[in-house]
């Protein structure tokens, strides 16, 4: 897989093993809160897709750090610990870095607005996706209104994410 | 690789079971801080409404005393008659208590794992419950955790009866709040508020364990509300009434070809 897109700038090199590791800790930290459970009434269908905020904020901004044999693994860890079917959160993740990637030079250095207008379009497809997928496995027509409101949840929780990922990436790795 | 984990459900299972045990002391303390948070939420919630509640504790008290004092009168009566009539005793149940450390987080599996497991004596198959009611049985079983399917699970299948007409019907979950109630005889004598307990057929669960009320009649099958709320659930008990025998445990696809497949026992289906 290309890691590296024309148009963005060079990256800084980060020497320090524990900031290189940052990327994946926080994915793999996103995956432990997405089972967590929270005591709250009809939380755990609409579970807000943290893994996904994780992947789209590290592909855009340190692709080189998230390579795609760990996200395969934390993908699969994910499917394992919730019980779904194996290989389905680690395509989707894996899907989601291919195609950030591809178009990560319209995100870097661009107000929020754009980011977010990204992830927007990113999870509604994922979501969609899975969707299809499950159906699919399942042989039923799953209801589409719990993805709707997941989709909802996950859009609107990601400012937060992503404020706190940029923060702990300028505090560990600097300007990045 | 998702249709072998379709197709070999033996292969993923022990890979999973072997994750889960792994993680499952992490998991644990992870889930702690959370729990905590919730704890001081309700306390906060306990303490703006101390007034309502009492109150209403108050009148409950009353009129629990008073059902008491029919249960006892019952007792002796209920006590009295099995002697007569020489009835053999139900076996005696045992029961962990459990804490819940991870739920599926998602759309598409209501599950939940309970920080205990073959080492504490939990198999699979048995019934996980709370105070109020059923909440589902156990799918697989680790070393030190189990993954307890929901009964509003896509793939959970309980048969029940419908207290008040004394119909039997098959609980059958579809990932939404609510499970439909299935293969119903006479639907029309079913109301809104009918209590639903387990009814013991297939030897999965016991009988009279309660499940829920039947909560709308509109749509293709009435929906039940389970006593328990599902999402809430902290500590479970997973009891082993002696029937973990009756489900069927998966066959390895190279076991299982050249010759057809039997039916599960008991309505319950299970991917897992």
């Amino acid at each position: 897989m290309i890691l590296k897109s024309a148009g963005t700038p060079a990256r800084q090199r980060i020497d320090n093993p524990v900031a290189r590791l940052l990327p994946i800790a926080t994915t793999l930290l996103a995956t432990v809160i997405s089972i967590q459970p929270a005591h709250i009434p009809g939380y755990a269908a609409l579970t807000p897709a943290f893994t996904l905020m994780a992947v789209y904020h590290w592909t855009i901004y340190r692709p080189d750090l998230l390579s795609p044999f760990a996200l395969f693994l934390v993908g699969i860890t994910q499917d394992l610990l919730a019980g779904v079917p194996p290989g389905v959160t680690a395509l989707v993740l894996l899907l989601t870095r291919a195609v950030v990637l591809r178009h990560r030079r319209h995100f870097v250095n661009r107000p929020f607005p754009f980011v977010w207008t990204g992830f927007t379009m990113l999870s509604g497809v994922a979501m969609l996706f899975l969707w299809t997928f499950h159906c699919l496995l399942d042989g039923v027509l799953v209801d589409f209104r719990g993805t709707v409101f997941r989709a909802v949840l996950t859009i609107s929780m990601f400012p937060i994410a992503s404020f706190l990922l940029g923060r702990t990436q300028r505090t560990l790795m600097g300007a990045g | 690789m998702v249709i072998l984990g379709k197709a070999d459900q033996v292969m993923f299972e022990s890979l999973r079971v072997s994750v889960t045990d792994t993680v499952s002391p992490a998991l644990d303390v992870l889930s702690r801080p959370l729990a905590a948070l919730g704890h001081l939420m309700d306390r906060a919630r306990d303490f703006v409404a101390v007034y309502q509640d009492n109150h209403r504790l108050a009148e409950e008290n009353e009129r629990l005393l008073n059902w008491q004092q029919a249960a006892l009168k019952l007792a002796s009566e209920n006590a009295r008659l099995r002697e007569l009539l020489k009835l053999m005793p139900e076996p005696a149940s045992t029961f962990i208590t459990a804490r819940v450390i991870a739920n599926s987080g998602g759309a598409y599996v209501r599950s939940l794992m309970a920080y205990a497991g073959s080492e504490n004596g939990v198999e699979r198959g048995q019934a996980a419950v709370t105070g109020e009611g059923l909440v589902g049985r156990v799918s697989e079983v680790g070393s030190r955790a189990a993954r307890v399917l929901l009964v509003t699970d896509l793939n959970s299948r309980v048969p029940v009866i419908v207290e008040g007409p004394q119909q039997r019907a098959l609980l059958t979950g579809d990932n939404s709040e609510r499970p439909c109630l299935r293969y119903l005889d006479a639907r029309s004598e079913i109301k809104v508020g009918d209590r639903v307990v387990t009814s013991g057929q297939g030897g999965v669960f016991p009988p009279g364990l309660p499940v829920g009320v039947v909560a709308s009649l509109d749509g293709e099958a009435p929906r039940v509300e389970p006593y328990v709320e599902l999402s809430r659930v902290e500590y479970l008990r997973i009891v082993d009434y002696g029937l973990a025998d009756g489900l069927p445990k998966p066959v390895p696809i190279a076991s299982r070809s050249g010759r057809r497949a039997e039916p599960l026992a008991g309505g319950q289906l299970g991917r897992r």
